[in-house]
C-alpha cells in the first residue's frame, strides 16, 4: 500500500487516483505515526517551502518520514515535495528542509526572456539510469509548474535535468529517496508509467 | 525546451457545458463529464473550467463546479484549472482539494485584489491564474467583470501588471468581443500583455481554425491558447491541433 | 489536365497534404504515417506477432458461446479478417454487422456468398432510421461529418454484443496506425480498440449522452434508449470479462491488395464502382460498402483539398506500387468531383446545396481555400437508381 502524506499542502486526490489508475492501492493519511504501515510513501506539495516545512514540523512528520527512509523504504517527493527533500530552501528567507539530499532550493535560474513560473510541458535529459525511469524516453514531455529549483551538491544525486533557458535539475535520487520536480500524476501517460515504476521499485538501485 | 499549450475551455452553466458568442447566445454543448472523458482520451495539455452561473446569483453553482472538478480529477491525469465566482480563500481551497491545480480569479481580482495576494501566499503563485475579460471601447479597451456584465474603468495592461505584482502566476486574457466569433484572437492585446508582464499568458476568445492558433504563437509571446468554439463546432480536436502546429515548427508536447 | 489546388504542403513520399488529420512532416518532408509504415515493414517482428496471435486465439478457444466476435461490414478488410481467422484457426466466430443503412447491392451479394461459403453465425443490427437522420443532421451541422452514427455504432455495438454473449475476444481488421498518426508502429505496440480510442477518434468529440441531449427536443422527442447502439458499453463490465479488442492488422502484415486478391479467389468477392474514383484506380474495392461514400469524400475535399483518389494513391506509394509523381497527377486530376449521392444526402437532410456549402466551407482546414465548381461532376455508379430515396426538403 502506498501512503500519501497529507499535511495540508498538496493536491493529494490526483495522486491517489493516479496510483489507482496504474492498479496500485494508495491512500492518504495525516497521522505521522501511521507511516510505518506503508511500503512506500509519496510526499506531494504545492505552495511555499517555508509554510510546508512549518506544517510538517508542527505535525511531527520529519521523524516519521526519516524513519521510513532509514529503513530503505521508497519515498517519492513530487514538485514542492521534491524540494522539501533537500537541506534548505530560501523562499521567504532560509528554511531547513528534510535533509535527505544535500543541496539547496532557490529561485529558478533562467534567461530574462523566459517567463516565471515555469508552467507547461517540458522534457527531461536523463543523466543516469534508474528503475523509476524505466521506459521513459528523453524526448517525452512532463508537466512542470514551479518557480523554484533544486541544486544538489552532488551530480550523483541527479537523475535528469530539464532545459528552460538553462538546465535545472528535474529529478533526483539517493538511496530509497527519489524526487520529481514535474507532476507525474498530471503527465499522462508517461507520468503514470513513472508511478507504476515507483510502485514496483524496492528502494534499491 | 518548454512547449506551447492548447487548452480547451469548458464553460459550465447549470451542470451543462455551453458556448456562446460575445458572452451571450449560449448553446448547449453537452455534459462536462463527457468532455473530460474525450479530452482525457486525447491526452490534452490542460483543461480550464469556468462557471458562468456564479456571478448570476446562483448559489449552487460553486458546488456544481466542485463536483465537476472532482469527477474530472478521478478520470483524467492532466492539469485542471477552475474559475468562476471565486471570491474567498475557502472556495479556492475547496477547488484545490477537489483536484484543481489552479484557480482562475477574474471578478474578485478587481473587487478584492487582496484575494490574489492571499491565494498566492497560501497556495503558491503557480496556483493563481488572474482572469482578465475585456471589451474595446471609445477610449480603448476596458476590463469587464461578472461574466462580462459590468464595466470597470481599468485598462487590461495596467490591470495585468498590478495582478502579477500581487502574485498571479499566469494571466488568462479573454476578449469578449472576439468570443465565439471564430475570426481569430486579438493579437494586438495579447502582444501588449505579454510585453508588459513576465508571467505566462494564455490568450482566449476568437479561435476558429488552427491557423488562428498558429498566428497567436508566431506573432506574440503567448504561452498558451485557450479554445472553446474551435473544438465544439468543427472537425477539430486537440490532437489534430498539435500535429498542425508542429508542422509549422511550433514546439508542441511530445507524448511518446 | 486540371491543376492541383495550389499551396498545400504535401508529403514528399505519399503526397498526402498538410490538411490530412494528424499528419506531421519530418525534415525531409516525409510524413509520420509513411515513417510509421517504414518502421512497420523494417522493424516489426511478424514472427513474434504471429505467436502472440496464436496464443490469443488458443487462450479463448472454446471458452465461451463463441471463440470470438468479428465486427463485419462486408468491405475488403472485414471480409479478409473473417476469411483469415477461419482458415488459419478454424474458429467459431460470431459475425456482428452494424448496418449503417447505406449498404449497396454488391456488398449484400458478397456477404451472402461469404457467410454461406464459410459457415458462420451472423447478427446484423440496423438502427432506427428516424433517429439516424437526426444524428446525421446534428453531427453534420456541428462537425461537418454526418457519419457520427456510423463511427460510434460500428465501434461500440460489437462490444455490446460481446458483453451480451460474454465473448471477450473481438477481432477488427486494419490497424489505425496504417491510416493516421493517432497510433503508429514506432514503439512495437499492439493497438487496442478500447474506450480510449473510441473517445479519442470515433465520437468526433460528442458522446451518445450528449448527442441525445442535442437531438431531443420537446417538439420532437427522442427516447434515450435510441442512443444505446452508439454508446460505448460500461468499461467496468468489459474489464470484468477481461475483454481483448484488437485489430488483426497488429498481428499480421496488412497488404490490402493481396488481401483482396485472396477474398476474390477464395470467396468470389467482387469489387464495385466508387463515386468519384475511376474503376481502374480501385480494383481492390476500397470503401465500396456505403453509397454515401462519395458525399463523405466530397466534404473532405471541400475542407481539406484532397480526397479518395489521393488516399488510395498514398497506400499504393507506401506499398511500392505507385510513384510519388503519379500520385500527384492522379490526385490533381480526379479528386474533388461533386458526387451524385450529394443529392440523396440533401434530400434526406432537407437541405439545399447552398446551405450545405455554407455549413462546410467555413470548416475548411487552413490554408486550404475551396473553390466550388472547379472540378466538375462525378459519374453515377451503376446502382445509383437502387439507392433509397427520401425527399425531406421543404416544398
Amino acid at each position: 500500500m502506498i501512503g500519501i502524506i497529507d499535511y495540508g499542502a498538496g493536491n493529494i486526490s490526483s495522486v491517489i487516483h493516479a496510483c489507482g489508475r496504474v492498479g496500485e492501492d494508495a491512500e492518504s493519511f495525516s497521522e505521522p505515526s501511521l507511516a510505518v504501515g506503508y511500503d512506500r510513501l509519496i510526499l506531494p506539495g504545492v505552495g511555499s517551502f517555508r509554510m510546508a516545512m512549518e506544517q510538517l514540523n508542527d505535525l511531527g512528520w520529519p521523524e516519521a518520514i526519516g524513519a521510513h527512509v532509514k529503513s530503505c523504504k521508497p519515498l517519492l517527493g513530487i514538485c514542492l515535495g521534491m524540494q522539501l527533500l533537500f537541506d534548505e530552501g530560501d523562499e521567504d528567507g532560509p528554511t531547513l528542509g528534510l535533509g535527505f539530499i544535500s543541496g539547496k532550493v532557490g529561485i529558478l535560474q533562467t534567461k530574462a526572456s523566459h517567463r516565471i513560473p515555469h508552467v507547461g510541458w517540458n522534457s527531461l535529459n536523463s543523466t543516469q539510469t534508474h528503475p523509476i525511469m524505466e521506459g521513459v524516453k528523453d524526448h517525452i514531455d512532463f508537466y512542470f509548474v514551479h518557480s523554484y529549483q533544486c541544486v544538489p551538491v552532488s551530480d550523483e544525486n541527479v537523475l535528469a535535468r530539464c532545459d528552460y533557458g538553462g538546465k535545472f535539475v528535474a529529478s533526483v535520487a539517493k538511496g530509497s529517496v527519489v524526487g520529481m520536480q514535474f507532476h507525474p500524476e498530471k503527465s499522462q501517460p508517461a507520468g503514470l508509467r513513472i508511478l507504476q515504476n515507483f510502485a514496483e521499485w524496492d528502494g534499491q538501485c | 525546451m518548454l512547449k506551447k499549450r492548447v487548452i480547451p475551455v469548458l464553460l459550465i452553466s447549470r451542470d451543462r457545458m455551453v458556448k456562446g458568442k460575445q458572452f451571450s447566445e449560449f448553446r448547449d454543448t453537452g455534459r462536462p463529464n463527457s468532455a473530460v472523458r474525450i479530452y482525457s482520451s486525447q491526452d490534452t495539455d490542460e483543461l480550464v473550467f469556468l462557471d458562468i452561473e456564479a456571478n448570476q446569483g446562483n448559489d449552487h453553482s460553486h458546488e456544481s463546479l466542485i463536483s465537476v472538478i472532482r469527477s474530472a480529477a478521478e478520470e483524467c491525469f492532466m492539469p485542471l484549472a477552475a474559475g468562476g465566482g471565486i471570491d474567498s480563500l475557502d472556495k479556492v481551497r475547496q477547488l484545490i482539494l477537489a483536484g484543481a491545480d489552479k484557480v482562475v480569479i477574474t471578478t474578485a481580482a478587481v473587487l478584492n485584489p487582496d484575494l490574489i495576494f492571499q491565494t498566492a501566499k497560501k497556495f503558491g503563485s503557480q496556483c493563481v491564474v488572474a482572469g482578465i475579460d475585456y471589451r474595446s471601447g471609445h477610449d480603448g479597451a476596458r476590463v469587464w467583470i461578472k461574466s462580462g456584465s459590468v464595466e470597470t474603468d481599468l485598462d487590461p495592461v495596467s490591470h495585468a501588471c498590478a495582478l502579477v505584482k500581487l502574485g498571479a502566476g499566469e494571466i488568462f486574457l479573454n476578449s469578449i468581443d472576439r468570443d465565439g466569433m471564430m475570426n481569430g484572437y486579438d493579437l494586438d492585446m495579447a502582444d501588449k500583455i505579454t510585453e508588459a508582464v513576465s508571467v505566462p499568458v494564455i490568450v482566449c476568445g476568437g479561435a476558429g481554425n488552427f491557423m488562428h492558433l498558429a498566428e497567436a504563437f508566431t506573432k506574440t509571446d503567448i504561452s498558451a491558447v485557450a479554445c472553446a468554439s474551435l473544438f465544439h463546432f468543427g472537425d477539430n480536436s486537440p490532437i489534430r491541433a498539435r500535429s498542425y502546429l508542429r508542422n509549422l515548427d511550433i514546439p508542441m508536447r511530445v507524448l511518446k | 489536365m486540371l491543376e492541383k489546388i495550389p499551396v498545400l504542403k504535401c508529403c514528399t513520399k505519399c503526397n498526402l497534404p498538410e490538411t490530412y488529420e494528424t499528419i506531421e512532416f519530418d525534415i525531409k518532408g516525409v510524413c509520420n504515417i509513411c515513417r510509421s509504415a517504414e518502421a512497420r515493414d523494417d522493424n516489426t517482428d511478424w514472427g513474434e506477432r504471429k505467436k502472440l496471435l496464436d496464443a490469443l486465439i488458443e487462450k479463448h478457444r472454446g471458452k465461451a458461446a463463441y471463440d470470438l466476435i468479428i465486427p463485419f461490414s462486408g468491405g475488403k478488410d472485414s471480409t479478409f479478417q473473417l476469411l483469415y481467422l477461419m482458415r488459419e484457426y478454424k474458429i467459431k466466430p460470431l459475425v456482428v454487422r452494424f448496418n449503417h443503412g447505406f449498404m449497396r447491392d454488391t456488398i449484400a451479394e458478397n456477404n451472402l456468398r461469404t457467410f454461406k461459403k464459410l459457415g458462420v453465425d451472423v447478427i446484423e443490427f440496423q438502427p432506427n432510421w428516424h433517429v439516424v437522420k437526426k444524428l446525421m443532421l446534428e453531427s453534420f451541422k456541428r462537425k461537418t461529418d454526418f457519419c457520427w452514427h456510423c463511427h460510434t455504432g460500428i465501434y461500440s455495438y460489437p462490444l455490446r454484443v460481446a458483453l451480451m454473449y460474454q465473448v471477450p475476444l473481438v477481432f477488427w481488421g486494419e490497424a489505425q496506425a496504417d491510416i493516421t498518426g493517432y497510433y503508429d508502429h514506432l514503439n512495437d505496440e499492439i493497438e487496442y480498440e478500447d474506450d480510449k480510442k473510441f473517445n479519442m477518434i470515433r465520437t468526433l468529440g460528442i458522446t451518445a449522452e450528449d448527442m441525445h441531449d442535442m437531438i431531443n427536443t420537446p417538439e420532437d422527442p427522442v427516447d434515450v434508449r435510441d442512443l444505446t447502439p452508439y454508446t460505448f458499453p460500461p468499461v467496468k463490465d468489459l474489464m470484468k470479462m477481461r475483454y481483448c479488442s484488437v485489430p488483426l492488422g497488429s498481428f499480421i502484415p496488412w497488404d490490402y491488395k493481396n488481401n483482396t486478391e485472396e477474398i476474390k479467389r477464395e470467396l468470389g468477392w467482387k469489387a464495385d464502382q466508387l463515386e468519384g474514383v475511376p474503376d481502374e484506380l480501385n480494383p481492390h474495392g476500397e470503401k465500396i460498402e456505403c453509397f454515401m461514400q462519395g458525399t463523405r469524400d466530397y466534404i473532405k475535399f471541400i475542407k481539406r483539398g484532397y480526397s479518395r483518389v489521393s488516399q488510395i494513391s498514398a497506400f499504393d506509394v507506401r506499398s511500392g506500387r505507385l510513384s510519388t509523381e503519379d500520385a500527384v497527377k492522379l490526385g490533381a486530376e480526379f479528386d474533388g468531383q461533386k458526387p451524385p449521392s450529394l443529392e440523396i444526402f440533401l434530400e434526406y437532410m432537407g437541405l439545399t446545396e447552398e446551405e450545405f456549402n455554407t455549413i462546410v466551407k467555413p470548416m475548411a482546414i487552413p490554408p486550404y481555400d475551396h473553390k466550388f465548381d472547379a472540378k466538375g461532376d462525378a459519374v453515377k455508379t451503376w446502382d445509383f437508381d437502387k439507392f433509397y430515396r427520401e425527399d425531406n426538403r421543404p416544398k
